[in-house]
């Protein structure tokens, strides 16, 4: 069993750094930050992953979330200084591969079929899997753009002079 | 004495167009407001100027001074519609510590700033092979199998070439940004309604999230928190409607693919 959970740990790694990889190439990343990208997004992903995994923790996807994107930021705020890259090149594309494509996919899938559906029950069960998955998608990404911008607020000077 | 005044005018007239060139460049790069003042300022005092900013959603209003700010020389600059750039965020960020470390002069700052305007973006091949291969890995994390990736790659790949052609030919943001997520929506929707592989439905969901307009999304929160709240708003409601763009895509392609099946049916 803990050979399998660390292959998944080390899987969801590995796609998390070569996602961070791609979509930092959309955003014009200076090549020398593309492996840095990569270990952040890494270690964040594998962080929230270990969360919500329930053999190490019992913790719900937000908090997760919130945890992991903090941790990007702590971290991208220390890398940024070794690149010489302002903190926000290095946690953007860290943060792309947590983003809840599913639930933001789902939401806009309960709200075609709600307003296809026009019977009392069936309306009413898609309109909670509107609710549901719009409101985990929309805090999902509140808690990990939150969580990755107070390491940078919180350590103004090194976050400011990354790029001396 | 009114030569000397002249004179002073003149390289006030010159540190305040440059300057404001510099904001409206690095806002234009998507830069954070935090950033902008900050940078723009450590040049402006390197330059030994008295100076303020006003960060606008789509200008800069820079005001210079030598010794009375009543008489400010005032520069408006429209923001340098480059694209979203860390490279050149990073590169302008350098050159303001250069400047203020290495107490470089106004030519010599301007020098290098037109360098750095040379920049070139990241090649266009290699970011669409890189940013099909990062949906094709996004797909996996959210438990896509092998064919669900190779789905998401070339959906990814047809649909980002489709944006990078649209963009070069000057289109709306908000048109092309529809025309990609419905062009990558109907081809993996291929796969979710003749069931091709066994998590069809998360290849589709994960076909169109590369056009995500994350860097606002960041940007409008930073914003938020130092209270540039104009900015703050309007880097949020562009985000928005690019998501709603991005989304009307992904539901057209989706049902157009739908009404082929009814029809071949």
């Amino acid at each position: 069993m803990w050979n399998d959970i660390l292959i998944n740990i080390l899987e969801d790694g590995l796609f998390a750094a070569i996602a961070a990889i791609g979509f930092s190439s959309i955003s014009n990343t200076p090549r020398r930050a593309y492996l840095t990208c990569g270990l952040i997004a890494a270690a964040g992903h594998t962080i929230r992953y270990v969360l919500t995994t329930p053999e190490f923790g019992i913790m719900r996807i937000i908090p997760a979330s919130a945890l992991a994107s903090f941790a990007i930021g702590v971290l991208a705020v220390l890398f940024a200084v070794r690149i010489k890259c302002p903190a926000e090149v290095c946690f953007f594309p860290a943060l792309l591969p947590m983003i809840p494509g599913m639930y933001a996919y789902r939401t806009i899938e309960a709200l075609l079929s709600c307003l296809y559906h026009t019977q009392e029950d069936a309306f009413e069960h898609y309109f909670y899997l509107l609710a549901y998955n719009g409101l985990t998608c929309s805090f999902i990404i509140l808690s990990l753009v939150v969580g990755a911008t107070v390491p940078v607020f919180l350590f103004k000077k090194l976050s400011f002079t990354a790029t001396r | 004495m009114t030569c000397n005044k002249a004179l002073d005018e003149s390289v006030l007239r010159e540190t305040a167009a440059f300057l404001s060139e510099y904001a409206s460049l690095l806002s234009g790069c998507g830069a954070t407001c935090i950033r902008i003042e900050k940078n723009t300022r450590r040049l402006a005092d390197a330059f030994r100027v008295g100076f303020d900013i006003s960060i606008m959603p789509t200008h800069v209003y820079v005001s210079v001074w030598d010794d009375n700010p009543a008489e400010a020389v005032v520069t408006v600059r429209k923001t340098i519609a480059c694209g979203i750039s860390f490279n050149l965020n990073a590169k302008l960020s350098r050159l303001s510590w250069e400047v203020s470390d290495n107490s470089l002069g106004l030519a010599a700052a301007t020098e290098r700033f037109e360098q750095i305007r040379k920049t070139k973006s990241t090649g266009k091949w290699e970011t669409l092979f890189l940013t099909s291969l990062a949906n094709a890995s996004f797909c996996r994390l959210f438990g896509g199998d092998e064919i669900a990736m190779l789905i998401v790659f070339i959906s990814t790949l047809a649909g980002y070439r489709l944006k990078q052609i649209m963009l070069e030919d000057k289109r709306d943001i908000r048109l092309t940004f529809l025309c990609a997520s419905f062009f990558s929506a109907a081809l993996s929707a291929g796969g979710h309604i003749f069931n091709i592989g066994s998590t069809p439905e998360i290849a589709l969901g994960t076909s169109v999230l590369y056009l995500i307009p994350g860097v606002p999304y960041i940007n409008s929160v930073s914003d938020l928190i130092y209270r540039h709240y104009l900015c703050c708003i309007s880097r949020f409601l562009d985000s928005i409607v690019l998501t709603v763009c991005l989304s009307a895509g992904l539901c057209a392609g989706r049902y157009a693919l739908t009404w082929i099946k009814m029809v071949l049916a």
